[in-house]
């Protein structure tokens, strides 16, 4: 409840109130995307590193839809799912084959074959310069946007929470726990992880046209593999083997980023390095992440 | 951000009147030898690496930047240009390369390898964000460039065409690397523990072998080659922050191609990407640099553990 009021309270503080909104709004779609990711990642236990080729998708569709065909927002803002499903069907098709490792290093393999596409693609999408200055409705300030995002990430959080909750979601978790056990019961694996794939992509493409839409830009860093990891990082920093982890994951890191600007403006500068470090902490001593922090430390706390 | 290195791919066939396409594509054929030549002293390490630890480091493209910016560095410090300083280049970074590893190795890589996959690609990730970022603090964004000595600078004439010696140079180096590791794989005591260690390591660890130190010698050999791509390179294109990632993807290319932890396959994919790329800038242009990631999916969706590898167990 308090997230419908937050923008109207800080419209009120003036510029650095939009600067808040906007991060705000940037850490709702960063969490849907992690939260997508989390999908295959933590409840399907298969490591992606190509997310951001639909993320990427979502992006350039609302980006060409919007820019070139002059298509509504709302309808681009549909497309951009549909799309990035599309792309999920035809490159899970071949993912789900491979498991493990070599599932990981598929996923980047065809991300980057589409980031090289877009990449070399001048005349449609801009090449390395993207696609600028995409029309946004007059009526659609910085708080509405906000509210709208947040409307698209609540309607996703639970079509997700259903998801996962449903017997559909149950046989991803038993496969992940045990693929030969769940083949022998006579699961059709590869089918139900192709599924996932799919709807996973599909979520992430409304992430990517969703942050298309705050930056009014599409470009090709939306598809970069070290786009791949953001969700990655989100999803161990909050924690994957959570519903809400990757969300909590995303916006704490974002907000850190923001923080540590705020604090000190040589501090993003190494912004990675600080990154890397969380990461390499969070890898080396807290593999369940700030959700399994914080239920380590309620536990204690109760017994 | 990171982008393709579009000039290290690109370069300009020999002025002369009567370029005749045979002529040119001889040339660029050579070319895309020598860049093959050279992704093979890089993605052998990363091979060698994981058939060894089973981990596949991410970090890798970073050790190869920080060589070829070290490589930088040090030419500015010597007389650049100079073949006393080439030499003394190719003497002291690659093993300076060699000894950040050891230290990342004992330190860390040593702590995941019993891990599940996700784990040990989050920790080298993480030393890419690190180790990336650092090389901006240190060195800066600009891209920096390193005389060649005068020895390999011109251009030496072969059949009619004038070909850039350092391309010669290079095409000469990867051969003897690749000879060099064969030997020390197959022919030294060191070689075959490291072998056993692929294949046995618990047994070679009760045959009284210490298997951890074997682990970091390996891991300091991919560094070192790492290294010693990263001072080559800096002698043949300009160096900039762009370059590991870009390196490691290609590396990636290379190692799935021919197989993880296969050598002789790694070889094998260097040359078909290298020479790919530049042969088909022909009539493709630039969407030759698609080619890499095409043939890396084809294999994988076709023969996932590669031309020369095996299938996982």
């Amino acid at each position: 409840m308090a997230l419908f009021v937050l923008p109207f309270i800080l419209v009120r503080l003036g510029r650095t109130g939009e600067f808040w909104i906007w991060v705000t709004t940037e850490m709702i779609i960063m969490a849907l995307f992690s939260m997508s990711l989390n999908l295959i990642l933590g409840f399907g236990g298969m490591v992606s590193f190509g997310h951001a080729a639909f993320f990427g998708a979502g992006a350039y569709t609302v980006a060409l839809l919007m820019k070139k065909a002059g298509v509504p927002m709302a309808l681009a803002l549909l497309a951009a799912p549909v799309v990035a499903a599309i792309c999920a069907a035809v490159i899970g098709w071949f993912c789900v084959r491979l498991i493990g490792l070599y599932f990981a290093i598929l996923t980047l393999a065809f991300s980057q074959l589409l980031y090289m596409i877009v990449f070399q693609w001048y005349t449609f999408t801009g090449g390395d310069d993207g696609i600028h200055g995409i029309p946004r409705p007059d009526w659609l300030t910085p708080e509405y946007y906000y509210l709208l995002c947040l409307v698209i990430f609540l309607f996703c959080f639970l079509l997700m929470r259903m998801i996962v909750n449903s017997s559909f979601g149950l046989t991803i978790r038993t496969i992940r726990e045990n693929m030969e056990r769940a083949k022998f019961i006579g699961i059709n694996v590869r089918r139900y992880q192709w599924l996932n794939f799919i709807i996973a992509g599909s979520f992430a493409g409304v992430a990517g046209g969703l942050l298309t839409l705050l930056n009014r830009f599409a470009q090709t860093e939306f598809l970069h593999w070290s786009r791949s990891a953001d969700p990655i990082l989100a999803s161990l920093v909050g924690g994957m083997y959570s519903f809400v982890g990757p969300a909590i994951g995303a916006a704490a890191l974002i907000f850190l980023k923001i923080f540590s600007q705020q604090l000190h403006k040589g501090l993003v500068e190494v912004w990675a390095i600080i990154l890397g470090l969380i990461l390499l902490a969070v890898v080396l001593f807290a593999p369940s992440g700030l959700v399994g922090l914080y239920q380590r430390l309620f536990e204690k706390s109760k017994s | 951000m990171a982008r393709p290195n579009l000039e290290a791919h690109i370069l300009t066939p020999g002025r002369g009147k009567d370029t005749m396409t045979i002529e040119i594509s001889v040339f660029m054929m050579i070319n895309g030898l020598a860049q093959g030549m050279l992704l093979f002293i890089i993605a052998s390490g990363l091979t060698l690496v994981f058939g060894v630890l089973r981990v596949i480091n991410f970090a890798h493209g970073s050790f190869y930047m920080i060589g070829a910016y070290l490589a930088f560095s040090l030419s500015t410090l010597l007389t650049g240009g100079s073949l006393s300083s080439f030499l003394t280049l190719m003497l002291v970074a690659p093993p300076a390369i060699a000894v950040i590893g050891f230290f990342l190795e004992i330190s860390l890589f040593r702590k995941v390898y019993r891990e599940e996959h996700l784990v040990q690609l989050l920790l080298t990730y993480a030393l890419v964000l690190i180790l990336d970022d650092l090389v901006r603090v240190i060195w800066g964004g600009d891209p920096r460039n390193v005389m060649r000595p005068a020895l390999l600078a011109g251009s030496v004439d072969i059949m009619g065409m004038q070909l850039p010696t350092y391309n010669v140079f290079i095409l000469a180096v990867g051969p003897i690397v690749a000879v060099g590791l064969w030997y020390l794989l197959h022919r030294t005591r060191a070689g075959n523990l490291m072998r056993a260690a692929v294949t046995y390591p618990d047994t070679l660890g009760s045959l009284g072998v210490n298997v951890s130190w074997v682990m970091t010698s390996t891991f300091m050999l991919g560094c070192w080659l790492a290294g010693l791509g990263g001072v080559l390179m800096a002698h043949l294109a300009s160096v900039d922050l762009g370059i590991g990632m870009e390196k490691i993807i290609e590396c990636f290319a290379v190692v799935v191609i021919g197989g993880l932890g296969s050598v002789v396959g790694a070889l094998l994919g260097s040359l078909i990407i290298g020479v790919g790329i530049t042969m088909l800038q022909l009539p493709f242009g630039r969407w030759a640099l698609v080619f890499p990631y095409f043939v890396m999916a084809l294999v994988l969706v076709i023969r996932p553990w590669g031309l020369f590898g095996k299938p996982e167990r």
